[in-house]
């Protein structure tokens, strides 16, 4: 086995606030919505909770933006250039998913630090962190001071536009998280990337093994 | 010098008794006979024969001259002696009249006195007259004790003697005649002119004021009718004096009606007398009248409506009060007609501050304003309203309500602070750029054929569809127009019905949570020439519906007004996630044989190797 140094600290610490903002983002945001269904808090206790932590989520995007940045290591978010290679790799991807795994192919991807993601990964949280997380954030925003960002939100086309885009990001985030969740156990043991989501560190076996 | 007198002392000489004609000679000094009042003229015997002849002669001369005098003189007494005899029936009469206290009864036991003031009289117009010129029946020689039913009775009766020297015409001549004396029910002509105390009315008061002139007849009991209706035109001046306008002349405001003129008019009903007489009020209070004109209390009466209050109908005609009255309990005019309204708000915080006496409270104008009154201002502009006075409302709210700013914009006060009214959604076109209401006319104008297709509503009211035609057509026509949404009450007259702070609602949930019941009931306002509003029912669906999205792009609340399609998007795309690790999951644990037999294959082959 070998290890692999993929998760620097800053990295791991944003990724766990914004797990754990996340998860009580999307509750509060299901008693804010659904009150008819779910009555865990008051609407109240649910809006107060759900304000907090979507200042946290502002704040701690940032980290990741700053470190990233700073870093120079903003570059594995970016895929390849070439439209060729890009399309060759997301298939060869979807092919090991759909196909190899089930039949105890390789990832053809192998993480390291600075070529952790695959294509298809690279692809998705670009559109993530560069586009939904800022648009998420920019439209609670609006909706946490309605009057006081009524030129924005007129601008954006008014208050159901800008709550219906936070809602529609809001079934995706939730959506992708079990997806998220259940790729993070295709290490090559199920708790091998969620472990090295805490310490920092990859295990790999060292001539590759599938399983 | 030749005049003497009885008992006087003279000197010797003859002198002639004026009285008897007879001379007496004296010697000597002496005292003349007769007392002081005899008369003697001392004249020489010689000078009798010289001024006889002369004396003679002129007296033939002048005898044509003398029987003309004496003609005169005799014609002249026996007009005297007519006189004297007039002067003989007054004085007859005055012997009894000229004492206070005499009191006729009529059969209904009312009393009048019989006193007459002769020297009043004398300077009336009808001083020239003596007093059988109008009370024919007595005389001299007959005084018959009359019997009249009442005090009104008589009057009438002896009114009748009037005409004896006022002829029809001259009387009916006057206007105000023309309408007093031909209907029924006519007063008699003392009633105006008094009895014993005639003068002329017009110009015969000149010296009396303007309104002691008028009140002359209109103190009296004076009606007019008017088909069907009776107008009392009695005054009562105790009443008008108390008024602010106690000092004004009657014809400050009855502006054609003078000492010399009394023109008649003619009005449909008392109603249409009373408009057109408070038009008046603007000669003083022009600002108040420009004021009323943009209410909608003008508004009404613009669109015909004659019930519509006018000046007089809050303000009293003769007995118009000061502004502080009209601010209390008991003096609001307002209650007159809004008398449930007036009721609620007796019971609420406000009308039970005022009811203690509690200093600034407020009564209806506080929030309606008096005289430009608007319509359902309060659940419109809540801020203009309410915190015209609740200063501090924005900074409490932002205490404890998120979004507290939004929130008093788009949820009437009311709405929160009546918290056992039922609630309604009113929807209104609102221009973007001003951010006024617009009205009825204007929404026709920018809609055309499609006003008419959107106030036909449907039976659940305006639908989703409606809504986004009529949008896009305010778009089309270049109109930066949008509806606006407002939670307010149902009823308006539940506004009024406001709690005391600590009963307002304050918890969230009442209003965003889908099964809320605020959301249940959608009008849209429409407002109409008069200032009225016409609400049109709009199916409640509409505000959780896609196609509102942008009509109704100002209106949401959280949760309770979601947009549906969201929902089922949002089932298909978490399950849509969920399944992802379930089916990659079984189908992991499906091929795991192939993966099996792959790996020992693979370990067969190295083995081998």
């Amino acid at each position: 086995m070998k290890k692999i140094y993929l998760h620097p600290l800053p990295v791991r610490v944003w990724h766990w606030i914004n797990a754990f903002s996340f998860l009580l983002l999307i509750v509060t945001g299901l008693q804010i919505r659904y009150r008819d269904v779910i009555k865990m808090t008051s609407f109240k206790t649910a809006v107060d909770i759900h304000n907090i932590f979507g200042f946290v989520l502002f704040f701690n995007f940032f980290i990741w933006l700053i470190y990233y940045l700073v870093s120079g290591k903003f570059n594995i978010y970016i895929p390849e250039f070439s439209l060729r290679s890009l399309i060759e790799g997301s298939i060869r991807q979807a092919r090991y998913y759909g196909y190899g795994i089930f039949v105890g192919e390789e990832n053809p991807h192998h993480s390291t630090p600075d070529n952790k993601f695959n294509p298809m990964q690279q692809m998705a949280y670009l559109n993530i962190m560069a586009l939904f997380i800022p648009m998420q954030i920019a439209t609670g925003l609006l909706m946490w001071d309605v009057k006081g960002f009524s030129q924005w939100i007129g601008l954006a086309g008014g208050i159901k536009i800008v709550d219906s885009v936070h809602v529609l990001l809001f079934l995706f985030f939730t959506s992708f998280l079990f997806v998220h969740i259940y790729l993070a156990t295709l290490g090559h043991t199920a708790f091998a990337h969620i472990k090295a989501m805490f310490i920092g560190y990859e295990e790999e076996p060292e001539h590759g093994h599938s399983h | 010098m030749f005049r003497f007198y009885g008992g006087q002392v003279v000197k010797k000489g003859t002198y002639w008794n004026l009285s008897s004609g007879e001379s007496i000679e004296l010697e000597r000094e002496k005292i003349l006979p007769g007392n002081r009042q005899v008369r003697y003229l001392k004249v020489p015997t010689t000078g009798i024969f010289i001024l006889g002849p002369i004396s003679g002669l002129l007296f033939i001369c002048l005898l044509p001259l003398m029987s003309l005098l004496l003609g005169i003189t005799l014609l002249t007494r026996i007009a005297t002696a007519s006189d004297a005899l007039k002067s003989d029936e007054a004085a007859m009469c005055m012997g009894c009249h000229s004492a206070q206290g005499v009191v006729k009864t009529f059969k209904n036991k009312e009393k009048v006195s019989v006193y007459i003031e002769e020297s009043h009289f004398k300077n009336t117009v009808h001083g020239f007259l003596t007093c059988t010129s109008c009370h024919s029946t007595v005389s001299m020689d007959n005084h018959p004790s009359a019997q009249y039913a009442s005090k009104k009775e008589f009057a009438i009766q002896i009114s009748k003697a009037c005409k004896t020297c006022h002829s029809d015409e001259q009387v009916l001549a006057k206007p105000i005649h023309k309408q007093a004396i031909t209907r029924a029910n006519a007063p008699p002509c003392s009633d105006c002119h008094g009895s014993h105390s005639i003068s002329k009315v017009s110009g015969g008061k000149a010296e009396a004021s303007n309104s002691q002139y008028c009140l002359t007849c209109h103190k009296k009991d004076l009606n007019l009718s008017m088909k069907g209706e009776t107008l009392s035109l009695t005054i009562d001046e105790t009443i008008l004096r108390k008024s602010v306008h106690g000092n004004h002349n009657c014809s400050d405001c009855h502006v054609s009606f003078s000492k010399k003129s009394h023109p008649v008019k003619t009005f449909g009903s008392k109603r249409e007398l009373s408009i057109s007489v408070a038009g008046v009020c603007k000669g003083c209070h022009p600002e108040k009248y420009k004021q009323y004109q943009g209410s909608i209390h003008s508004n009404m009466l613009m669109q015909g409506n004659l019930n519509a209050p006018v000046c007089t109908d809050c303000h009293g005609a003769h007995s118009v009060g000061p502004k502080a009255l009209a601010e209390t309990i008991s003096g609001v005019p307002c209650r007159k007609c809004h008398e449930a309204t007036f009721e609620a708000y007796k019971a609420s915080v406000h009308g039970q501050a005022k009811i203690n006496g509690k200093n600034g409270a407020p009564i209806c104008s506080s929030c309606h304003s008096a005289h430009e009154m608007r319509p359902a201002l309060a659940s419109r502009s809540p801020r203009a309203t309410c915190m015209g006075c609740h200063r501090n409302a924005s900074e409490l709210h932002k205490e404890w309500l998120p979004n507290s700013d939004i929130h008093l914009e788009a949820v009437a006060c009311t709405a929160c602070h009546v918290p056992d009214a039922e609630r309604r959604v009113y929807l209104r076109v609102t221009d973007s750029a001003s951010g006024e209401n617009i009205s009825k006319a204007r929404v026709k104008q920018f809609l055309g054929a499609n006003y008419e297709s959107l106030t036909l509503a449907k039976a659940n009211g305006i639908e989703d569809q409606q809504l986004w035609d009529m949008y896009r057509k305010l778009g089309d026509s270049g109109t930066k127009a949008s509806l606006t949404g407002t939670l307010g009450l149902n009823d308006c007259n539940q506004s009024h019905s406001l709690a005391p702070k600590g009963k307002a609602l304050k918890q969230c949930d009442r209003c965003h949570d889908a099964d809320s019941k605020f959301f249940k009931a959608v009008s849209m306002a429409i407002i109409t020439p008069d200032g009225h509003e016409e609400r049109y029912n709009v199916n409640p669906a509409v505000l959780s519906s896609m196609f509102t999205i942008l009509p109704l792009n100002q209106f949401y609340a959280l949760g309770s007004t979601r947009i549906k399609i969201l929902d089922i998007i949002g089932i298909m795309m978490v399950v849509g996630g969920m399944s992802v690790p379930i089916v990659h999951l079984t189908l992991r644990i499906l091929t795991s044989p192939i993966r099996e037999a792959r790996r020992l294959n693979k370990l067969r082959k190295e083995g081998r190797r």
